[in-house]
């Protein structure tokens, strides 16, 4: 009984964790909060760093659900890390954040949430910003 | 009014359009790597020697300078924004100057730093103009057993004064005088150490050797370690400097130029003395002591400084006498060789076209780097978006490249694999690379100083000290064995007097005493709040004991120690 | 013996004592299987500075076999992108050199296009990279620009291989 939602710190990935706490509350549910990277470069601006992921404890106690926040470093895609996190912890929803993207920009980077869409188990949430 | 002609000389030849083309290629490179982590100077002009093999060696010669100056103004950019000085001569920078970036001020110790740079360079390469014809003058006065004397002094000094374990020095040392050995004598034609392999005949190729060492072995190293924590860095605008910047950083410059350029000049001087020193000073001096350790522009101006000039500094015994005082003129040194220029007192005389070419370049390369370094520090902070994989895959594969494009022959990679794991495995058990480079270049001329000086002597071992500037220098040899061993006896019969004089004390004093990174962290208050210094501290935690387990006699101590004995000497003297 | 095989647990280090012992019996064995004649220009020979280099390792040799033994040991290396807080990772620079060593059996045979293709995709996916498709196009672009820029810039004709002709 969970609620997972990606997370980074951009107008999507905000958008898809306000949702996502209000989806908390209303479900009584904890909240896991996934914020990857892959580690492959030396400055990840998607990475919440100590400073920036204290504020955002205080803000999901605020917010008064039960949360956790996971910061894996594995060297795995984001998606990968979301469906695990959703699978450790049971989830019922994901949520995460979508962006515009141009065809070919799709085809080259590939989609974290189109991965995420396909292999997830439970039903997902795509939030646009 | 010679040397000004001869430097009249230079600019014209490095003006022409291609020699400016490969200063500005030098001075991009050259910030690139400073600012990449994980690879810096040495290793960039290592991979583009076999590059660099077809080129007019003038125009090569002023890209590695240009990369050099550029390594330098690239390695503060990283130091103040990423807190994560790479080299001992930066760490200085990163205190101050990352407190600077942390309450905003990125701008203006990314400006101070910057210009502060290019002051001390000018400078720096200014007095390398007064000082190496002088020096020059001097070398080429004396006879074989001087140059021997001196040779030798150079292979102590960079073993014995440089890195923590004087013991790993010497092994480093003898792996890199053997390897010098491979090949023909070039006395009698004599095979040494070819083991019946036709292809050692010529020796190890010195750009193999200098590829596997720094390049691969880095690499590997690298890789085995890699970090996978992104690094936190802060985001900058362009650097500017407010009036009251300037007027806090002009005399830090000059004061940091004048510590860093003797300093630099000295066999084993390098740039962590003169930096520590001028942060000292600056500290002491300052008008506001209570903003050190919480960003003070005169912290991060002054060693800054420093360490530019020192870079200048290392330059007069590389081109006057020919002997490299740390990896990049080693680097340099090599280039040299692989051209079929000698180095040595005799440059001036026989390549002055390329020798004032050269020194113009830097004057040259250190305006554009100032020029592309102040406007430009957001986009080069951009370079650390590149994903680690390609950097690391890109430094074997063009390490590769370059040794197998030298002789086109696979079994140069075999020896590049095999030299890359030694490097590696030096690495990994904490054996200093550069006595092996240096002892890999020096000591095929030693050799050969020491032949002609007993052939002299007709094999009269006395002939060794005829000269009296070689006793001198021998007696400085003996000093510089000694001396440590002697301030450790001291300092067991008086053991507070003597401990770092009257330079702050940290509280932790163990802390202090581990490493560069421990003595500079020991001085930001021991405000321990970055990762590196928590790693560190962990570092230090566990090493402990088999300190405290070795000590007495052992020469392994640790480098902070003898860095602390060396200040306090250099303060004895001064 | 168990006493032994627990003071040597921890002691790798000593394997690089043995290592440097081994350099200098060879330098010294080498330097003695050397013959020449006295001769009166050259009294040093070419055998005094092996004896001295491999009585050097020798000495550091068995300096540092009881500096291990006794507690010490060297400082790994530190620097900007490492991070010893980890213990070697092995999975990373065992690929890495299979790579390398790919790369110095095929080069002389199927030339360097292909050989430097296959050592940047090797690199890059020992080092952690997963995206297949973009990676094999970077080591392409990087193989086929490097044997053009080699030849036409520096006149250095690395070996085409199996690719002669086409290139």
């Amino acid at each position: 009984m969970s609620i997972v939602v990606g997370y980074i710190p951009t107008p999507e990935g905000e958008a898809a964790l306000e949702r996502a706490i209000s989806e908390a509350a209303n479900a009584k549910a904890p909240l896991v909060v996934v914020n990857s990277t892959r580690g492959d470069v030396f400055v990840d601006q998607r990475f919440v760093q100590s400073d920036a992921a204290q504020a955002l404890d205080s803000r999901l106690a605020a917010s008064g659900v039960e949360h956790i926040l996971l910061q894996p470093m594995g060297g795995n895609d984001a998606a990968d890390e979301v469906l695990d996190a959703a699978e450790t912890h049971r989830a019922d929803l994901i949520v995460i954040g979508l962006r515009k993207r141009t065809p070919v920009g799709k085809l080259i980077m590939g989609s974290t949430a189109q991965r995420i869409l396909l292999q997830a188990e439970c039903p997902v949430l795509a939030v646009k910003a | 009014m010679e040397t000004f002609d001869l430097l009249m000389q230079g600019f014209s030849t490095a003006a022409t359009p291609i020699n400016l083309l490969y200063a500005f290629i030098g001075v991009l490179l050259g910030t690139a790597v400073g600012v990449l982590p994980g690879i810096g100077p040495a290793m960039a002009v290592a991979l583009l020697l076999p590059v660099t093999y077809s080129l007019e060696p003038t125009s090569a010669f002023i890209m590695f300078a240009g990369i050099y100056y550029g390594g330098m103004y690239g390695g503060s950019t990283t130091s103040i924004l990423l807190n994560t000085p790479g080299e001992s001569s930066t760490v200085i920078t990163a205190i101050e100057g990352h407190k600077m970036a942390k309450s905003g001020r990125a701008a203006q110790a990314l400006a101070t730093a910057a210009i502060g740079s290019f002051v001390a360079g000018t400078i720096g390469t200014a007095l390398l103009v007064a000082c190496a014809p002088v020096v020059v003058d001097f070398a080429v006065s004396l006879g074989d057993p001087s140059y021997l004397a001196i040779i030798v002094l150079a292979l102590i000094a960079v073993t014995a004064v440089l890195g923590g374990s004087k013991l790993r020095g010497f092994s480093a040392l003898g792996i890199g005088l053997a390897i010098g050995l491979v090949g023909a004598d070039p006395v009698t034609g004599q095979q040494r150490l070819i083991f019946g392999q036709p292809l050692l005949v010529d020796g190890l190729d010195i750009v193999v050797v200098a590829v596997a060492i720094f390049a691969v072995g880095e690499a590997l190293w690298i890789a085995a370690h890699l970090r996978r924590k992104p690094m936190q860095t802060i985001p900058v605008g362009r650097p500017w400097m407010g009036k009251q910047d300037w007027k806090r950083s002009w005399k830090p410059w000059l004061r940091g130029t004048a510590y860093g350029f003797p300093f630099g000049a000295l066999p084993a001087g390098g740039a962590e003395i003169p930096t520590f020193l001028s942060y000292v000073t600056e500290k002491k001096l300052s008008k506001h002591p209570e903003e050190f350790g919480h960003g003070a522009i005169e912290g991060v101006a002054g060693p800054e400084a420093a360490n530019n000039a020192s870079a200048a500094g290392t330059l007069t015994p590389l081109l006057a006498l020919g002997l490299p005082t740390n990896a990049t003129a080693a680097v340099m040194l090599a280039a040299f060789i692989q051209f079929g220029i000698q180095p040595g007192p005799l440059l001036f005389d026989s390549e002055p076209q390329l020798v004032w070419a050269l020194i113009a370049s830097l004057f040259i390369g250190n305006t554009l780097l100032l020029l592309i370094n102040l406007p430009l520090a957001p986009v080069w902070a951009k370079l650390l978006q590149l994903p680690r994989p390609y950097l690391y895959a890109g430094i074997l594969f063009f390490a590769t490249l370059g040794a197998y494009a030298v002789n086109l022959q696979a079994f140069d990679l075999v020896i590049l694999l095999l030299l890359g794991l030694l490097g590696f495995a030096m690495r990994r058990y904490g054996m200093p690379v550069l006595p092996l480079v240096i002892g890999l270049i020096l000591g095929p001329r030693a050799e050969e100083s020491l032949r002609t000086t007993l052939q002299l002597s007709a094999g009269d071992i006395s002939g060794l000290w005829s000269e009296p500037v070689a006793v001198v220098v021998y007696i400085i040899v003996a000093l510089v064995l000694l001396a440590p061993l002697a301030l450790k006896i001291i300092r067991k019969r008086r053991p507070e007097s003597v401990l770092l004089g009257n330079v702050p004390q940290t509280p932790d004093e163990t802390a202090a005493t581990d490493d560069d990174g421990g003595v500079a962290n020991g001085y930001a208050n021991g405000d321990n709040d970055s990762d590196h210094d928590k790693e560190h501290d962990k570092d230090t935690g566990s090493a402990l004991p088999e300190h405290a387990g070795s000590s007495g006699g052992d020469p392994a101590e640790p480098a902070g120690r003898h860095r602390s004995d060396k200040i306090q000497n250099e303060r004895e003297r001064s | 013996m168990n006493k032994l095989v627990s003071r040597l647990k921890g002691r790798s280090e000593l394997g690089l004592a043995a290592l440097l012992g081994a350099f200098g019996v060879i330098v010294i064995l080498d330097a003695m299987s050397l013959n020449v004649p006295y001769s009166q220009t050259d009294p040093v020979g070419p055998k005094t500075l092996p004896y001295i280099v491999g009585a050097l390792l020798l000495v550091c040799a068995v300096l540092l076999a009881i500096n291990v033994l006794r507690g010490g040991h060297g400082e790994a290396e530190g620097g900007e992108d490492v991070d010893l807080t980890h213990p070697t990772d092995w999975r990373t620079v065992v690929p890495l050199l299979g790579a390398f060593v790919l790369n110095i059996a095929l080069i002389d045979t199927v030339g360097w296009v292909i050989s430097g293709t296959l050592l940047f995709w090797g690199s890059v996916w020992a080092l952690g990279s997963r995206r297949y498709i973009r990676d094999a196009v970077i080591s392409v672009v990087m193989a086929v620009g490097t044997f053009y820029g080699f030849y036409l810039g520096l006149g250095i004709k690395l070996p085409a291989g199996l690719l002669e002709g086409v290139l």
